[in-house]
Parts: C-alpha cells; structure tokens; sequence
C-alpha cells in the first residue's frame, strides 16, 4: 500500500485565519529567558484558596467526581449559582437558565456557535480580550471592532456602534470590567446599549469575569439585572478569576431560558459537561469564598496602586488612564521611546502609534520583562502595552526597577 | 489534634445550644430536603417580619453540626483559624441570658451523612418540619437511598407530637416517610390530590404568577424569581404562614 500526503486544497479553511494569540507568543519568547519576569498572562498569582481544595478533597474520598454529571451542570452548583446571582440582583431559573461550562471561554464559544449564522456580524468594543474575535473566527463569524474611547476613559461613544450596524449584525459583545483598560462601563453606557440592542433586535453578550475586583466604587451594574433584557442578554462569569482557579477550567452562563436551551445543545456536543471536580470546586467557592474574594480585591488594589506609581514614574515613556477594575493597566507608549531604538528601526505603524509588537519584543529582549502589545486587543490597541498586577508586588518592583534602568530614569 | 479539637467544639456548642433553647424556648421551623432549603427559608423569614414577628434564620451552609449551633446562637465561625474560635467558645454562654432572643427560628437542616438529622435533633426539636424534595443529590455520603430517606424519617419522628410536617407531595419517597406518623400533615405540590396545590404557575416578564389552592380558597400572587422551585417555596411560606398565625391564637388563648 502507497501512503500518499493530503494535498485537497480547501484543508484548515477554519482555522487558517486563527493564530496563536500574541499573549501566547511573549510568553513562549519569554520562557526562554531564565530571568523573565511576566506581566503577561492574565493570571492571578495567589493558590486556589484551602477551602476549596477541602471541597474538593472531600468530593473525590467520596468517588462522586469520575462521573459525568448532567449536561448543564450539577443541581447544587447550579442552585449555589442562582442563589449567588440573587445576591446581586438577578433572578434566573437554575433548572433552566443557568449553564456550568468549561471555562468562560467555552461558554462564550458555545453561546456564538448557537445564535449566530456563519456570516454574521459580531460588534465588539476594543480594545478587549484577544480571543473574542478567534471565536468568532471558528464560528465564520465577522469580528466589527467599534474603538473605545481613550480621551473618555477607555468608555463607549454609542454612535460609534449605531454607525457599525449593518443588517449582518447580531449581537454585540462587550467584556465588563473590560479587559485590557480596566473600565467599567457606566449603568448610562450600558442602558443606551441596551436601547440599541432593542432597536436591531440583537443580542448582548456580557463577559463579567472581572466584576469582583472593582476598586474605587461599590456597585457594579449588570443589563442581566433588568428583567425585561432577559430574553436579550447572556451573562458569562468565570471562577478562574475571583477564586484564583484558572486552572480549573470553571465557569458558567445565565440568560432566558429559550437561550440557554439552544447555547446546552453546543456545550454538549463540545465537552459534554465541565469536569466534575471542577464544578465541586465551584461549589467550595460559592459556599464559604466570599470572605476571600474581598481579601483579593484588597490585595489587587495595592497592587494597582503600585503599578499605577510606577508607571506614573515613567511618564516620558507611558501615558495611563487609571484603571478602576480587573488587574491590569493599558498605558500609550509615547514617541519619546524611538530614541532608545536605532535610527533606521521602523518603530512606528501607519497610523503613527508605536509599534507595539515590536516594542513589547524589544522590551522583553533589553529587561526580560514581558508585556502583551496592545495591537492583540484589537486595532485600536496599537501604541499601547498591557501589563498585569495580578503578579506579586516583588516581581512589580523588580520588573520597574529593571525598565528605569532601561529608560535611564 | 484537629479532629480531637472540633469534638469537643461539637458538643460544647451543642449543650449551649440545649440550655439556650431550654431557656428562650422559641418555635423551631425545620426545613429538610435536598432542594430549595434556602429559598422557603427566605420565603418563610420574610413573611414572618411582615407580621411583626422576631425570627431568626440559619445563614446559608450554616446548616450542619457546628454551623447549625453557631447560628442557632448567632456566632460566626472561625473556620479553621484556631484563634478566631476564642472569641466564640467564650462569647457561647452568655447567650444563655441573652435578652431578646427571637421568638422563632427558621432553621434549615443539612444532611450528607448518615447520623446527621438525629445529631442535629438532639439539639432541637422542630414545631413545623419541612420536607422539601428528596433526590440524588448530596446522596454521595449514603450507601444506598433508603439510608438518606431515613434521615428524613427522623426529622418527621422528631417534631413535636402537636407540631406540623409540611411535605412534597410530588415526590414518592416524601409521602412515604409519614406514612404511619400521627401529627398533623399538609402536604404541597402540583398533584391534585394535595392539601395546597400549586394550580398553575405562568411565566411574566418580570418573574412568575403562582396560583394556588388552598383550603378551598384560591390565592394568586406574582412573585419576582422564575422556576417552579419557587412556586414551592411560595406555597410552603403561606402554609407555614397559615399554621404559624393559628399556632399564635391558640397560645394566647391558653393564657
């Protein structure tokens, strides 16, 4: 027999356009270095809190977690949830309203996959999460990125959106606290999105991972929370996050339930069910995790605070809008760096703006110091880098002690 | 050490516990079950302060040996800070000459392994109990069905001779366990054959309109959450509600 090579042509038309995100790449590039020090990856530096592993000790001596569980989730996680969501102010059916997914990203992929056609227009507010528009890429989705305006505190202009609607559109997507800016969008922002999503008829996607650690304000306003949206909007929150559980791969979803009907049906066929000890996990989290969520939010806004500091030191170099939420902050590279950059290096990109991948790259090469170019958060992210405070308050120190020097500052 | 530790934390807080309740002698509403605790308990706490009265609920997951006690005498956990205890295990007491105590409590019972509803038992002894459902979950701690339908048996056994058992009628494992049991039994749920019906439940924009039967008087009420678990929770509230005001007249009466 003659084995012969694949040569059809048409191979990989899904995932061609798909690449892997640039957050990825640093952090390839910068494993390399022995010394590297990441502000990359969007990852809490604190352990899965004690309790939760308890939990989850206590599930598998019982041998409760080899099973699959039901499709949407295990009841009692699902109730905790809808308990959880009621404590903030939204009323949703955990029989059939609420979904336990394998991260939030799975959701977010099972939610496109189900109420939209290949072809359709997604609006997406940038920038924002890098992996929103691969999603939508899987899905032969078009990504329309609508810029966030800087000037305004990285906040919405809702004529922007109205002048991005085409008769293709069907849903928008916004991530709230928005990562990478750390906006939280006002309750105005968000109602005259809501009147717009009502007007074309579209969904509204609302990926809420960050809204625990909220720094200066003590509310937080969610479209979930208006009964007659609820037909409208799918709320997505993840555990990774609030409980330092990134690794457990746990998250869930909430909307009507002629929604959650048709996102169950994708979810199945994709993972069939969140990994049970994951969702025991969740559950650990949702029984006695509040106390430690504040505990974090306190720590996360020291660190803001530091970082802020910091970058503030550097202010010939970065311009920063002060984020309010999330734990990173998105500051302007300033033209001043070209000087550090020999003559004939193309620094800058068409439309004037640094080059962000390559600054990034060059960064991580003089520090080792890795940061994610803002260009992976969409367009109108170039001249931009984003750096996370999720790391520990040395590794912040060391990472701007080692840029002064860079910048002679 | 630890385990040694949290026995004797066990019992110390259960004979407060015993003596607390000797003293204040409150009425206990119980609620067992595998689902919905927390909603009927919401449900039953706020129309008892709608009335007017006292109450005092067990806040969620403080439903088991150390958890129950603790809410039963409204003292946080120290959870697993030995230090936090101290505060606890010396403030325990003085809630014998508490003044004020509520005069009802809402407690919700949790169940995961066998020997859990008679330890939580021997504390309290409920007025009104409530069954609300029982199903696989939490079954994990149980070799077989029967043994975590038994846990229930125990609740209905252990409520006051005079007192009431409010239980799903939907659920054959439920109706069983009071078969032989000689207080007085409402039972709930969607069958027709139940003391208080839950004639239809129909979705709204904002939530849900229950209708209920009960006692031959029908009763409509738009409530703001959706799912039927909440019908249920409706419906024991206005049984609790119902049996509690007769409970009142009865005692003033007597005196």
């Amino acid at each position: 027999m003659k084995y012969t090579a694949l040569t059809k042509t048409h191979m990989f038309e899904r995932t061609k356009n798909i690449n892997l995100s640039a957050i990825k790449q640093i952090e390839l590039k910068a494993s390399e270095y022995p010394d590297a020090i990441s502000l990359a990856q969007g990852i809490p530096d604190f352990d899965t809190p004690e309790f939760i592993k308890r939990r989850v000790e206590r599930a598998l001596k019982r041998g409760v977690v080899a099973k699959y569980s039901l499709s949407p989730g295990l009841p009692e996680l699902r109730e905790l949830i809808e308990e959880s969501l009621e404590e903030e102010g939204m009323y949703y059916d955990w029989e059939k309203e609420i979904l336990v997914t394998a991260g939030s990203i799975e959701g977010i992929t099972a939610t496109v996959m189900a109420i939209t056609n290949p072809g359709d227009e997604v609006i997406i507010p940038e920038p924002t999460y890098t992996s929103y528009r691969e999603v939508l890429s899987l899905a032969g989705c078009k990504a329309v990125f609508v810029p966030l305006d800087e000037e305004k505190g990285w906040g919405f202009d809702i004529e922007r959106f109205k002048k991005a609607i085409t008769e293709k559109t069907r849903a928008i997507f916004y991530c709230n606290p928005n990562n990478p800016t750390g906006t939280i969008y006002t309750r105005e922002q968000l109602l005259s999105l809501a009147d717009l999503a009502e007007e074309n008829d579209l969904f509204l996607i609302s990926d809420e991972v960050y809204k625990d650690f909220i720094y200066d304000q003590d509310d937080f306003f969610s479209l979930a929370e208006i009964p007659k949206l609820r037909k409208r909007v799918i709320r997505i929150f993840s555990f990774s996050k609030a409980f330092a559980m990134t690794g457990w791969r746990v998250a869930y979803l909430h909307s009507d339930e002629e929604n959650v009907r048709e996102i169950t049906k994708v979810h199945d066929s994709l993972v069939t069910c969140a990994p049970v000890i994951s969702q025991y996990a969740a559950m650990g989290a949702l029984e006695i995790g509040g106390e430690k969520v504040r505990i974090f939010r306190d720590e996360y806004k020291k660190r803001r605070d530091l970082i802020c500091e910091r970058v503030g030191a550097l202010k010939d170099i970065f311009e920063f809008v002060q984020p309010d939420s999330a734990y990173y902050i998105f500051p302007k590279i300033l033209p001043k760096v070209k000087e550090f950059f020999e003559k004939d290096t193309q620094i800058l990109t068409g439309n004037g703006r640094i080059d962000s991948r390559k600054f990034a790259h060059w960064l991580l090469d003089q520090t080792q110091v890795a940061t994610v170019p803002g260009v992976a958060f969409g367009p109108n992210g170039e001249g931009h880098i984003r750096m996370s405070f999720g790391r520990r308050k040395e590794d912040i120190t060391e990472a701007f002690d080692r840029m002064n020097r860079l910048f002679n500052t | 050490m630890k385990t040694c530790l949290k026995f004797l934390l066990k019992h110390y807080l259960r004979l407060i516990t015993l003596m607390v309740l000797f003293v204040h002698r409150p009425t206990v509403v119980a609620i067992a079950g595998s689902v919905n605790k927390n909603f009927v308990k919401q449900e039953i706490k706020s129309r008892l302060e709608r009335m007017g009265l006292d109450v005092r609920a067990n806040p969620k997951n403080f439903n088991t040996e150390i958890g129950l006690p603790l809410a039963i005498l409204d003292l946080p956990s120290g959870y697993n800070e030995y230090r936090k205890w101290i505060p606890v295990i010396l403030g325990a007491p003085l809630k014998i000459f508490q003044r004020n105590f509520p005069k009802f409590l809402i407690l919700s019972l949790g169940t995961s392994d066998e020997g859990d509803m008679g330890y939580l038992l021997s504390m309290l002894k409920p007025d009104i109990s409530i069954v609300t459902d029982i199903t696989q979950r939490y079954r994990e701690g149980f070799s077989d069905m029967n043994n975590l339908v038994e846990e229930y048996h125990t609740l209905t056994n252990k409520t006051r001779k005079k007192g009431t058992l409010v239980l799903n009628s939907d659920n054959y494992r439920v109706r069983e366990i009071a078969k032989d049991n000689k207080r007085k039994i409402i039972y709930f749920g969607f069958s027709e054959l139940t003391d208080a019906m839950i004639k239809e439940v129909i979705k709204t924009p904002k939530g849900q309109k229950v209708i209920i039967k009960y006692k031959d008087k029908e009763r409509e009420q738009e409530i703001q959450r959706f799912g039927k678990h909440h019908a249920y929770a409706f419906t024991i509230g206005f049984i609790v509600e119902t049996e509690l005001i007769k409970m009142l007249a009865t005692k003033k009466t007597n005196t």
